[in-house]
């Protein structure tokens, strides 16, 4: 913490600071202003922009965490957790010691943490939101607890709240005064109810938090066994049942891992991934197969338990119609399976595709990429001849009509650098300049801009090669470079 | 070596794809030696003037007009004007196709070409699609003998073939063929530049625009030593060919004044001095001085000689026009204060009041068409350019355009976007491009915002940034700068459609305009002429009495001693800070005093620092000396340091011996020099002219230093007349008709330097009575009623109520036969929404009805709107006792809906913690003396920090006895920026200092008091 930071957060186009640290607020950045504001003040600040996703995630670990607790969690978001903990406060000896462990467990997390215990959950949500550290037992004591609170800690919409503060009225208390019919005349029945329902008048039921399912299935072998054609069987009806358990609540998982137990050793893990998430049977048995064939066991195996991953919604495939034109480039299944299983059998690093760039420079006009990886949207690799601004769109005329560039089949990763006789470019034998010079001058914006004079060239033997040349006034320039043969 | 002329080039007029000026490309081709160049932006010829400027100056053989269109079927050609049949042709075809489409684009297919452009000639661009598609056949037949195939070869690795395809092509369509370059840079470097604007074109990062950029920098006017290695003789030769059978040059455009200006029978020279003379007898009904009377006679001459008539006339339409419909106008320029626009009522500028103001009519020598702007009513200029539109018409009327470039933060934003920087990498630099940064992008602001300047990526930014500035982005359309002319505008021009709905500018800017002699109104608009027109108003139904602009007092002592006490918060132009300072030393007694005042406290005399030597001398603490006696004529009016603009200009032709031709190129180049960096060949001749008639050195040296000085911000004797006598007028009425002078301004806000809370309590500390807005008394706009004494107090108005609509208010006003008795009456006797209500809760403007604002808002919360059938039901209800809203609560609700209070001035509330910190009062400071060490602190309510304070910021105080004012120095503003930027309450520690009546204080320490004031928000003021 020893850099200014502040979180932010856009909205209708408008990025302003949500929470500021102690070094940011030192300078006058807190919430409210607006980034640009903030960097006026602060040209320095670190910034983050607030990711809801990721915050739901946190409080959802959280509920998963507080089940130790108390067999009710339920969520508010963004920020609250409501535990009951009327029966389980014995467990603890009491609720004191049960506060205190709920909090030290939260801080030893690294969250700040505002607790407060009532009997009706928006009493203790309100008393928290106000940062009231109180426990109140007795429903009747809520009013007296509830009175003082500010109007904004009820969060309840900016229209409401700025209306009842232009009558004077800032507290709880102020607006429990204010007679019920002209309350809900003015301010809905809703919030009416809503006051009712934290002084305990109505009851206020809550959705509960259950964490989420994951497979978990064992296979206990009546003796050690190290026969990996029955190892594989097993693994085989692990994964039977977890695909009845995926298809039963409509997911798919990305990951699995098989754990195989030894009776003299520790467990072996092996883990398997796939692109897409994925429950069929015969694709995880066709990976398993692949990396057990590979896997030497230190001893032999005595239990074997299948984990299935977090699982995620199905996406179900559906075959593309086929007279529709290919919008975006959609993966062949089949493709997609081959490159996991070659993966898995000579590495990840060892696979992978090729894809065009709409380039000038020759060295990136065709790029690798990771064979998993989906392919970068690129707006101008497929239809850039129907694109519909003509005006600079000079190489997909080039491409269309009359006359074309020819461009290598056969590109070298790196230029080889030619011998020359008088000047003359040699490749087993001189060089007979064709065609050109077609000149590339371009990429200057990445640091790896080229400026070059390219040549059709042929030899004796009649080989068409692409070779260049620098341009500029260095000794360099005067070398000559293969590029690329045509085929 | 062949010569050779350039027959396609764009320019950066071409918006984002041409990346050179005109003027560079101009100058380029003639330092090559070629033979012609052609501009031929984008279906435009926004840049041609300057192209045709720079031509002149740089000896150009040949500049050629032209304009290339991708016409719908993405057909490409180049259109070149052969004469001037032709050029106008060509402006038709370019009005015809951006007419047809929205704003910075154009529509043109091949209907659009029928008429066959007679007297253009045609190059078509075949780009790779080698064969004339059948849909673009028709080119051969409409354009027969006049077409050419243009060769292009920019080293694509195609130029064999190409050339030998075209070269069939152009034997089986029997056409010629012509080498061009589609030039889109001057010089190659000018690559990365291009590239640039291509990415910001597409709207793509560069790494991400592909194909949509260039594979090389050909694109440039290449040597004709490059030229003859490419391209065959004889398509070089067929350049020249064309270029040769091309004659005509924009000196050839005349301008045509409107005819129906005057009656059969007449013509403009009877016309105008008939109208003359009747003015003059209406000016002076008992007979019109001799000396004003020869001086129309010889203003009238050299108007005869000149041919200028029609533009008298037609200024005089329109000014009869607003005078017609009340609208108040008033004229200024070099022609505006000229004895015959008095008789003319042009101007209320009595020639005989400007006894001392040397005559600068027009010049019979220069050649310069006279310069008449006319200023009206902010409110209703809409009217006057209505009414033009519909007496010329759109085809004979249109505004001037203005280009709009990039400056420093625009360029910052979309090249560094192109790059691939961040939105907040690129929101921290412009940010930190503060306001008061001017125009140069500074390393410094780099590290300022994080980056570092040393980074290739920024150095990269910052040099194509520098590149960019001052590139053409878009056209606008200019304030109030109206072209007429007798025939179809279009053919002089062309004409496109503006971002507003109905209105149309031309391709040409006022400078444009002003270069080739061609003449425009300028139809503007003036915040105080509304408001002393108003107060007029407001005087004549008050108590009957009438004023005119030329009938208010003249020199009424009483008025200058409001003046000389700096006392002129709301009047015309003296009332800034900078001004308000000025006045108790500058102490103006007459009229002409004011046209000092007016023209002195401006960025130009600062910064050639004139003002302290002319207050020396007219206190007499410096004598005047002149070094001879021509210059004693010029300057003895200031005496002897040169204020305006016409005095700069006279001091070259009288004491440098320029002409006036060149003289009037000196004021241009003085406008342009520090973008140009210099005022190049200007410098030399000035200051060795003056050494040749025996000046000193030291003398040029001075007068040469005042001249860069002055800028572009050298202000026109002629102009500061005119604005004199607003000031005066302005004056006289916050003098003698304070209410009603207050009661004007605010009910034309926005406009001027101060807040209706500031004009308010201004008008108060002057003995004005104000009342507060209510829905039972107030009308719409603020208004005077009658109190004990006579003497009027002002009612706020309804229009002060922030969320109330002016139809609500009227309503309002309207239904008030008697007076509203309750809410829920009022809700039904107007049917006001709840919003309104709420507005006029929160005004305080509902207090007669319902009494304090937290019980009418529950009030209005709990109204049911009135349904037909239940009209008036009071059904009872439960009144809770709601607490009365403290002063503080009030006082923060005044100033979030009224913009003002009538209540205590807020610092009034936290005065008692402000004596705890020995916090002393804007009024005490009258009493300290001069160097001592105090504190005060107040409302913000303006920051200025004007380019000419050498980085000092002048901020206001106000307490509850009135304002204070403080200099912050540059070191002082950055060491504490923050609560510089941020304070709304602000303390200060600092030394006073004391100049006779000016008061200021020299800020040491600030401090941020604004948690004091809790939600009080006021709005500060900026100004730069």
């Amino acid at each position: 913490m020893d850099e200014a930071a502040a979180v932010f957060e856009e909205r209708q186009g408008i990025r302003k600071i949500l929470l500021a640290n102690v070094k940011a607020r030192a300078t006058g950045i807190g919430p409210g202003l607006t980034v640009n504001a903030a960097l006026a003040l602060l040209p320095t600040l670190k910034l983050e922009e607030r990711n809801p996703a990721r915050e739901a995630r946190v409080l959802r670990s959280l509920a998963n965490w507080s089940e130790k607790f108390t067999a009710f969690t339920s969520i508010d978001a963004p920020s609250l957790l409501l535990l009951e903990i009327a029966g389980s406060q014995r467990l603890f000896g009491g609720i004191k010691p049960l506060r205190e462990r709920i909090i030290r467990g939260l801080q030893s997390q690294g969250f700040y943490v505002e607790v407060a215990i009532a009997p009706t959950p928006l009493a203790a949500t309100w008393l928290a939101r106000a940062g009231k550290k109180v426990c109140v037992r007795d429903a009747r004591n809520l009013v007296g607890r509830l009175a003082p609170l500010p109007i904004h800690c009820l969060r309840w919409p900016e229209a409401i709240c700025h209306a009842l503060k232009g009558m004077g009225i800032t507290t709880v208390g102020e607006a429990l005064r204010l007679p019920r019919q002209g309350f809900a005349k003015r301010f809905s029945a809703a919030r009416l109810l809503e006051l009712d329902r934290a002084l305990g008048r109505l009851p206020d039921p809550r959705v509960s938090y259950r964490s989420p399912e994951r497979f978990v299935a064992d296979f206990d072998l009546n003796e050690e066994e190290s026969d990996s054609a029955l190892l594989l069987n097993v693994c085989q009806e692990l994964l039977v049942k977890l695909e009845r358990f995926l298809l039963s609540r409509q997911m798919a998982v990305q990951q699995v891992e098989f754990v195989f137990f030894h009776l003299q050793a520790p467990a072996t893990h092996l883990a398997l991934g796939c692109v897409r998430a994925d429950r069929a049977v015969q694709h995880w048995f066709d990976l398993a197969e692949i990396k057990l064939d590979r896997l030497m066991f230190s001893a032999p195996v005595i239990a074997i338990q299948l984990r299935g991953g977090e699982g995620q919604r199905f996406a179900a495939e559906t075959d593309p119609l086929p007279f529709c034109k290919q919008e975006r480039p959609q993966r062949n299944t089949s493709i997609v399976h081959l490159a996991e299983r070659l993966s898995a059998r000579i590495g990840d690093e060892a696979v992978h595709g090729v894809m065009t760039v709409a380039e000038h420079r020759p060295q990136y006009a065709w790029q690798r990429r990771n064979a998993f990886d989906d392919v970068p949207h690129c707006a101008n690799v497929p239809g850039y001849q129907d694109h519909p601004d003509v005006s600079g769109l000079l190489e997909g005329i080039r491409r269309t009509n009359s006359i074309v560039l020819q461009r290598p089949l056969w590109m070298l990763q790196d230029p080889e650098k030619l011998v020359t006789e008088q000047g003359i470019p040699c490749y087993q034998g001189r060089l007979k300049l064709l065609d050109g010079p077609e000149r590339l001058e371009t990429g200057w914006w990445d640091g790896d801009g080229i400026a070059r004079d390219y040549f059709v060239a042929c030899n004796a033997r009649g080989a068409h090669l692409w070779i260049y040349r620098n341009r500029g006034k260095d000794r360099d320039c005067r070398s000559w470079y293969l590029h690329g043969m045509f085929g | 070596m062949t010569a050779y002329a350039e027959l396609h080039a764009l320019s950066n007029f071409t918006f984002l794809r041409g990346a050179s000026h005109p003027e560079e490309l101009v100058e380029t081709a003639t330092k090559l030696g070629y033979e012609a160049l052609a501009i031929t932006d984008e279906c435009s010829v926004s840049g041609i003037v300057r192209a045709h400027m720079a031509a002149k100056e740089s000896g150009l053989k040949k500049l050629i007009i032209g304009s290339e269109f991708r016409l719908e079927s993405a057909l490409k050609l180049v259109v070149l004007a052969q004469n001037r049949s032709g050029y106008a042709a060509l402006c038709r075809l370019i009005t015809r196709g951006r007419r047809a489409a929205k704003k910075g684009s154009y529509k043109l297919n091949a209907e659009d070409f029928r008429d066959g452009l007679n007297d253009c000639l045609v190059l078509w661009v075949p780009g790779n699609q080698l064969l004339l598609g059948a849909e673009d056949a028709w080119i051969t037949e409409v354009f027969r003998d006049r077409l050419w195939i243009a060769v292009e070869l920019l080293a694509d690795g195609l130029e064999r073939l190409r050339l030998e395809r075209l070269q069939h092509l152009g034997q089986a369509l029997n056409l010629p063929l012509v080498a061009s370059g589609d030039v889109h840079m001057h010089c190659r470097e000018r690559r990365a530049l291009q590239d640039t604007l291509t990415a910001i074109r597409e709207g793509v990062t560069l790494d991400r625009a592909g194909f949509a950029l260039y594979p090389n920098g050909e694109r440039y006017l290449r040597s004709q030593e490059t030229l003859c290695k490419s391209y065959p003789q004889e398509l070089l030769q067929e350049t020249i060919r064309i270029a040769d059978s091309i004659q005509f040059s924009l000196d050839e455009l005349h301008y045509e004044y409107p005819d129906e200006l005057v009656p059969k029978g007449e013509t403009p020279t009877t016309w105008l001095r008939y109208l003359t003379e009747t003015g003059m007898r209406k000016r002076w009904p008992a007979g019109t001085p001799d000396k004003v009377a020869k001086l129309v006679e010889h203003e009238l001459e050299l108007i005869r000689e000149l041919k200028y008539e029609p533009f008298f006339l037609t200024v005089y339409d329109i000014v009869s026009f607003a005078r017609s419909q009340k609208i108040l106008c008033q004229g200024r320029g070099s022609a505006a204060n000229s004895a015959v626009c008095f008789c003319l009522g042009i101007t209320e500028v009595d020639p005989d009041r400007m006894a001392t103001l040397v005559e600068r009519f027009i010049s019979r020598e220069r050649n310069e068409p006279p310069d008449i702007d006319v200023d009206f009513e902010h409110e209703r200029r809409e009217e006057v350019i209505q009414y033009l539109y519909q007496k010329y018409g759109r085809e004979r009327a249109a505004l001037a355009a203005t280009v709009i470039t990039y400056r420093p933060r625009s360029a910052l934003r979309d090249i560094g976007k192109a790059l691939g920087l961040s939105g907040l990498q690129v929101d921290r630099l412009a940010r930190s491009m503060q306001w008061w940064d001017g125009q140069e992008v500074d390393d410094s602001r780099v590290l300022e915002a994080g980056l570092d300047p040393a980074s290739p990526l920024i150095r990269r930014l910052l040099y194509l940034v520098r590149q960019a500035m001052g590139f053409p982005r878009h056209l606008s359309q200019h304030v109030g700068g109206f072209v007429i002319s007798n025939g179809p505008l279009s053919e002089l021009v062309p004409v496109e459609n503006a971002t507003m709905a109905d209105r149309t500018v031309i391709q040409w800017e006022k400078n444009d305009l002003e270069d080739l002699g061609l003449l425009k109104v300028d139809v503007l608009g003036l915040g105080m002429l509304t408001a002393i027109r108003r107060s007029f108003d407001l005087i004549r139904d008050y108590d009957g009495r009438e004023y005119t602009l030329a009938t208010v007092p003249a020199e009424d002592p009483l008025v200058y001693d409001m003046i000389c006490d700096g006392d002129t918060m709301g009047v015309f132009q003296i009332e800034s800070r900078a001004q308000m300072a000025m006045l108790p030393r500058l102490k103006p007694r007459c009229y002409y005093d004011l046209v000092i005042e007016v023209a002195i406290i401006r960025p130009g005399p600062i910064q050639g620092d004139m003002v302290h030597p002319y207050l020396r001398r007219r206190s007499g603490e410096e004598a005047v000396e002149y070094p001879s006696d021509e210059v004693r004529d010029v300057l003895q009016r200031t005496l002897g340091v040169p204020i305006f603009q016409e005095q700069v200009m006279q001091l070259a032709v009288v004491a440098a011996g320029f002409t006036p031709g060149e003289a009037d190129r000196l004021r241009r180049a003085m406008a342009a020099w520090k973008r140009r960096g210099g005022l190049g060949p200007f410098e030399e001749k000035l200051i060795r002219g003056m050494r040749e008639r025996g000046y000193e050195e030291g003398f040029a040296r001075q007068i040469f230093q005042q001249i860069l000085g002055f800028g572009e911000y050298g202000f026109p004797e002629s102009h500061s007349a005119s604005f004199a006598l607003l000031v005066y007028v302005s004056c006289w009425l916050k003098r003698h008709e304070p209410a009603a002078f207050t009661c004007a301004l605010l009910n034309s806000q926005p406009m001027g330097f101060y807040s209706a809370s500031q004009l308010t309590q201004d008008a108060r500390r002057h003995g004005v009575p104000v009342r507060p807005a209510d829905v039972n008394e107030s009308e719409w706009d603020s208004s005077l009623e009658r109190t004990q004494n006579g003497k009027p107090a002002l009612r706020l108005g309804l229009r002060q109520v922030k969320g109330l609509s002016e139809a609500a208010g009227q309503v309002i006003v309207v239904k008030r036969e008697r007076p509203y008795t309750s809410i829920q009456q009022l809700l039904e006797r107007t049917a006001l929404d709840r919003r309104e209500l709420s507005a006029l809760a929160a005004a305080g403007a509902l207090k007669s009805l319902a009494g304090h604002r937290h019980k009418v808002r529950w009030t209005v919360a709990g109204v049911e709107e009135p349904t037909p059938l239940f009209p008036s039901l009071d059904r009872y209800e439960a009144t809770p006792m709601l607490r009365r809203p403290t002063e503080g609560q009030d006082i923060v609700a005044d100033y979030q809906s009224l913009g003002l209070t009538l209540g205590r001035h807020p610092v009034a509330l936290i005065r008692e913690y402000l004596d705890a910190w020995r916090y002393v009062r804007a009024a005490d400071l009258a009493k300290l003396s001069s160097g001592k060490l105090i504190h005060i602190a107040g409302l913000v309510i303006t920051k200025q920090r004007p380019g000419t304070a050498s980085g000092v910021t002048f901020v206001t105080l106000e307490d509850e006895t009135g304002c204070s004012n403080l200099v912050v120095w540059k070191k002082t503003a950055e060491e504490q920026r923050d609560v510089l930027l941020n304070a709304r309450l602000m303390g200060v520690q600092g030394e006073l200092q004391k100049e006779g009546k000016v008061i200021h204080v020299i800020a040491r320490k600030l401090l941020d008091h604004s948690a004091l004031l809790g939600e009080l928000t006021v709005k500060s003021r900026n100004f730069h």
